[in-house]
């Protein structure tokens, strides 16, 4: 269980979040969706600290963090229960995918190396890269790399996984590669917060919709009813914006 | 005067005896300094206080005076800190007791130092952001991120300017003669003024200077081929 009190975040004197309060259940896939410059991927960052945010408290399971002033440890913890997914992948460029899907097992939560190769490559296995474990980033497509990234969420078991526009950066006809095994880990139960411009997956793998724009958040609701009753005008406005008459019919 | 070509092959053969030396020389300031100079670089991008504002003034003082000055400067003030020192808390070392390379090693640490943390800071510049934040979301901490992702990704693109250094420096200890430590350089002067022959002297002299540079470059060449396998498929 995941919740976000009053969070807020600015940068010099741009306030980029005003305030944000969001509850997440385990299991929950909410999807964040939003114009650009809406504050979704600065969210997304605050919750494990990639960003800091100026107030606020996040509480992941037993931990509750004070943005104001938040101890070392505190973070250290904080980001030991969430893990992410980049936009642009980030994976480790000199280590090999089964390396990449090791680090964190071996360096940061101390399995035996053996059994973390173990584990490493059947998470390689799930997301279809069985034949890749000692391939380098380089040599994998961008959709390979970012299920490597995926893989290398999943290894640390998180609490929740963190998804920054994981297709963002990928060539169309590699997205529906990534998409399919965040869908497969989706139904497992695992808690993801995904930030995402892809319509008709936001409405087949979320549980719950959240739109953010200028800071706050205007409206959230199941996916079947904010697709197709928003309440609020700049919902409607950004939902006609991006999605052509009548493509999103369930 | 006429040039004895074959001098210079038995200049050559003496020299040799030289070469440990000029190779200890190198090896003590090149992983000392690169010590010293990791340190000073990870202190100044981190902007440590205390030590930042030292690490800088380090950094330009040294590289903004010859390698010449710091060894002078550390043969003569070191031994006067060095006794007053031991004077002071009744110990019975003095610093005559210090072989004469010794200085040679600290001073030439220092000065490779300086030059290594602005080749480790560039290093550790072009690591992209996004490596920095993947080893932080999956919770490794600012030294384990530093050992494991950092630095590895540092020094494999900084090493052709390190071998420019590590170049550098092995030609810089034939300055080690002020504190009369016998390289390779200082072995040609002596074999050239017992045999009034300088130029085959010097020539045989170079002629090895630059054997062992050819064996720094293919040694680097070789480093290049194993760090790079990350980079085989092209662009990351």
């Amino acid at each position: 269980m995941i919740r976000l009190t009053q969070i807020r975040k600015s940068f010099g004197r741009n306030e980029v979040l005003k305030g944000i309060d969001l509850a997440v259940e385990k299991g929950e896939v909410v999807v964040i969706l939003g114009p650009s410059g809406s504050g979704k991927t600065t969210l997304l960052r605050c919750i494990n600290y990639l960003e800091k945010p100026n107030g606020g408290e996040i509480t992941i399971g037993d931990l509750t963090v004070h943005c104001k002033h938040p101890s070392k440890k505190d973070i250290h913890r904080l980001r030991g229960k969430t893990a992410m997914v980049f936009q642009q992948y980030n994976l480790f460029r000199h280590k090999t995918a089964l390396e990449n899907v090791m680090e964190g097992l071996v360096v940061v939560h101390k399995v035996p190396k053996e059994e973390a190769r173990r584990r490493s490559a059947e998470l390689l296995e799930k997301v279809g890269l069985g034949d890749k474990l000692n391939a380098y980033p380089s040599e994998l497509s961008g959709g390979q790399q970012q299920r490597v990234g995926i893989a290398r969420a999943l290894a640390l078991n998180p609490e929740v996984i963190l998804l920054d526009e994981p297709t963002s950066a990928l060539d169309p006809e590699l997205v529906g590669e990534v998409l399919a095994v965040i869908r497969k880990i989706a139904k497992e139960g695992i808690t993801m917060i995904i930030v995402t411009h892809e319509m008709g997956f936001a409405q087949d793998v979320a549980s719950r919709v959240v739109f953010m724009d200028q800071g706050v958040i205007v409206e959230e609701g199941k996916p079947s009813e904010l697709f197709r009753s928003p309440k609020e005008e700049r919902t409607k406005q950004f939902l006609q914006r991006i999605t052509p008459e009548g493509v999103y019919s369930i | 005067m006429k040039l004895d070509p074959a001098f210079i092959w038995t200049a050559f053969i003496q020299l040799l005896s030289a070469v440990p030396t000029t190779l200890e020389l190198t090896a003590v300031s090149v992983l000392c300094g690169l010590l010293i100079g990791t340190a000073a670089a990870l202190v100044r991008i981190y902007r440590v206080p205390v030590l930042h504002p030292l690490a800088s003034a380090y950094v330009t003082f040294i590289r903004g005076t010859p390698m010449l000055t710091h060894l002078l400067l550390i043969m003569f003030g070191l031994p006067m800190i060095i006794d007053s020192v031991a004077e002071g808390l009744g110990l019975p070392f003095r610093s005559v007791s210090i072989p004469m390379i010794g200085f040679a090693f600290i001073s030439f640490s220092i000065t490779a130092g300086a030059y290594m943390s602005e080749v480790v800071r560039s290093g550790i510049l072009a690591v992209n952001r996004g490596q920095f934040e993947a080893a932080y979301s999956i919770g490794m901490t600012t030294p384990q991120l530093l050992r494991r992702i950092v630095l590895p990704q540092a020094f494999a693109s900084a090493l052709p300017n390190l071998s420019s250094a590590v170049i550098g420096t092995m030609h810089s200890t034939t300055l080690a003669f002020i504190a009369s430590v016998v390289e390779i350089n200082a072995k040609a002067q002596i074999v050239a003024s017992t045999n009034w022959k300088f130029f085959e002297a010097y020539i045989a002299a170079a002629l090895l200077f630059w054997g062992l540079t050819i064996a720094v470059e293919r040694l680097t060449a070789l480093l290049e081929k194993r760090i790079h396998i990350y980079n085989r498929g092209g662009v990351a």
